[in-house]
């Protein structure tokens, strides 16, 4: 989605020679666009209804008529995954671009200011991450209730502290650069220095750290659906698919197979692009 | 080194002091509690207060907070709400259960994930590289807790088994522990394994080429003897730090494969905790998991320090 700007600066043969050198970005990025388009228009791929119960078709096994087969109470789990995405990876994309946006506002302004409110925030940090992220999640969703808000605003609060991370010490080493001083030394106001050049320079760090995280947002995000914690039935979502599978793990497998695939070969696709990008990075 | 020590040991208590803080105030902020939970929608209003003041959910949230602390600071983590048992006791036995996950599961995960770095290093760019590294991510992206359903199926579709239900303790039969803990331990390292042998490979690949080990190879050392002299030596110094980020990540991923093998663990606890309200349950796990991590770091950065002497005390 995002990284398909961050590779293509030169127009398409230059794209088209990058992605033959990095066969590793070009599935990643192959995979993110047939997921973005699951994502965008579900229909296309299914005809059935992930809500539709059937009672009589229970527990069947994959077949032509239900390529992964149906649930406990006879729904059809590909519709299910088809439909689930959206959910899934919605929750996941606004839980980062929100905890983007707060810990990349906070570590800038920290790091740029220092002082009083950069030992609060640090401190209020090392809070956060004083807890494993999964056990932050089921304390968030577990005592404020499980529900899609309260999900998103755990896993928000989970990835704060990684970006407030980055940000602040991008904004540190972008203060210390000369053209700040030159900049501040020709009279440009700090509101404006702050905002034309750390936070435009802190951004590329934000958003790699996006591409970065995304997997292990998933991780997480499906974690506590698995664990009950998550978006509650019947609305469908990858990890509480497997969390209703979980019961019938042993007569009907598939309930839980396909999710779980759905998870990892997503988180693959993030994981591949996440890889390229940071090579590319590293070689600046 | 004693005075970082201290420094570092007052910045931990602060931060647990405050994560409790946060936790106590969380809790509290949330409608519904334990007497509800009890009582039931239609109770009776005396009732109701009789067992709010016995739990002392009358009084200001700052006094219980305070009246909490105290009793933690004398090593009573107080009463479990809905078991009447001590919350020390409880916290205790489910904690043995989740470090002997955690701690096979960091062996295990050593043992397979280390020398899997190291080969796929030691082959950059060839074949075997390239298959532990797709390995490598696919055990990075696999949900752990998926990966655990997967082998239950494969086993027992395979050969008839299932592990049993009822857990037993090493110390009533440690065969039968062993079989119960064996795929936990094995759903929980595959993942952690893959981890390590990313770590480990990119730091034995970029050790090599660091300036030391292109002179030794210019005096004519074999890469193996190169290896074994120089490289595993300056490797094992980053190996440490990350040995304790994986124990943390293992504390965590056991909290969900102990849910999926109706394990008794911190886990468990803490979620049954949750569902039922039982605030001084929730409180003193958390509280526990806050402080195993911090030790775990704590730890991790005082043998850093005496592994390598080059790393400055301040």
């Amino acid at each position: 989605m995002t990284a398909v700007e961050t590779v293509s600066p030169r127009g398409g043969s230059a794209l088209l020679r990058r992605l033959r050198r990095e066969p590793d970005l070009a599935v990643g990025l192959a995979i993110t666009a047939f997921i973005a388009v699951v994502v965008l228009f579900p229909g296309l791929f299914t005809g059935y209804s992930p809500l539709a119960i059937n009672v009589d078709k229970s527990l069947e096994g994959p077949s032509a008529l239900h390529l992964f087969g149906t649930d406990d109470v006879g729904r059809d789990v590909f519709a299910r995954i088809v439909y689930g995405a959206r959910i899934t990876l919605l929750v996941c994309a606004g839980a980062l671009a929100a905890a983007a946006v707060i810990g990349g506002a906070l570590g800038i302004v920290s790091g740029f200011l220092g002082g009083r409110i950069d030992m609060l925030l640090g401190r209020l940090t090392d809070v956060v991450l004083s807890f494993p992220p999964i056990i932050l999640g089921i304390m968030v969703t577990g005592i404020l209730g499980p529900s899609t808000t309260n999900l998103a605003l755990a896993l928000t609060v989970v990835y704060v502290p990684s970006f407030y991370r980055i940000a602040r010490s991008g904004a540190i080493s972008e203060t210390g650069r000369t053209y700040v001083e030159a900049a501040r030394s020709s009279g440009l106001g700090e509101g404006r220095i702050l905002v034309n050049h750390v936070t435009r320079n802190v951004v590329p760090l934000v958003l790699m750290q996006c591409v970065v995280l995304f997997p292990l947002v998933l991780q997480i995000q499906s974690a506590l659906g698995f664990l009950g914690l998550g978006v509650q039935p019947p609305t469908p979502d990858w990890g509480s698919i497997l969390q209703q599978g979980k019961d019938y793990i042993l007569f009907a497998p598939w309930m839980s197979a396909f999710p779980g695939l759905a998870i990892l070969i997503t988180a693959l696709a993030f994981m591949l692009v996440s890889r390229a990008v940071q090579r590319r990075f590293d070689r600046r | 080194m004693a005075v970082y020590l201290i420094k570092r040991l007052a910045a931990s208590v602060l931060t647990a002091l405050l994560a409790s803080i946060v936790v106590f105030l969380m809790m509290r902020s949330v409608p519904g509690d334990v007497v509800g939970q009890m009582l039931g929608q239609t109770s009776d209003p005396v009732a109701t207060q009789a067992l709010r003041e016995f739990f002392g959910l009358d009084q200001p949230a700052w006094r219980q907070y305070l009246g909490w602390l105290s009793r933690v600071v004398s090593g009573d983590l107080g009463t479990s709400w809905t078991r009447g048992q001590p919350v020390g006791g409880l916290i205790g036995s489910a904690l043995l259960v989740t470090l002997q996950l955690s701690v096979a599961t960091l062996v295990l995960a050593t043992a397979i994930g280390v020398p899997l770095g190291v080969v796929a290093a030691m082959n950059e760019g060839k074949l075997v590289d390239r298959a532990i590294q797709s390995f490598t991510l696919l055990g990075l992206a696999a949900p752990v807790f998926w990966v655990g359903l997967m082998l239950l199926v494969g086993i027992s579709t395979a050969t008839g088994w299932s592990p049993p239900l009822l857990y037993v303790s090493p110390a009533q039969s440690l065969r039968e522990n062993l079989s119960i803990m064996a795929l936990p331990i094995v759903s929980l390292a595959v993942l952690q394994a893959a981890a390590y042998s990313q770590f480990v490979r990119q730091s034995v690949v970029s050790a090599f080429s660091d300036d030391y080990v292109r002179t030794a190879v210019a005096k004519g050392m074999t890469r193996n003897v190169v290896f074994f002299r120089h490289v595993l030596r300056n490797v094992a110094i980053p190996l440490v730090t990350f040995m304790g980020l994986i124990l943390v990540q293992i504390l965590g991923g056991a909290v969900i494969i102990e849910s999926l093998f109706s394990l008794p663990g911190l886990g468990r606890l803490m979620l049954s905790a949750i569902e039922t309200r039982d605030y001084p349950v929730l409180q003193g796990a958390l509280l526990i998991v806050v402080v195993l991590a911090m030790a775990v770091n704590l730890g991790v950065d005082m043998l850093y320090r005496v592994i390598d002497p080059r790393v400055q005390v301040g």
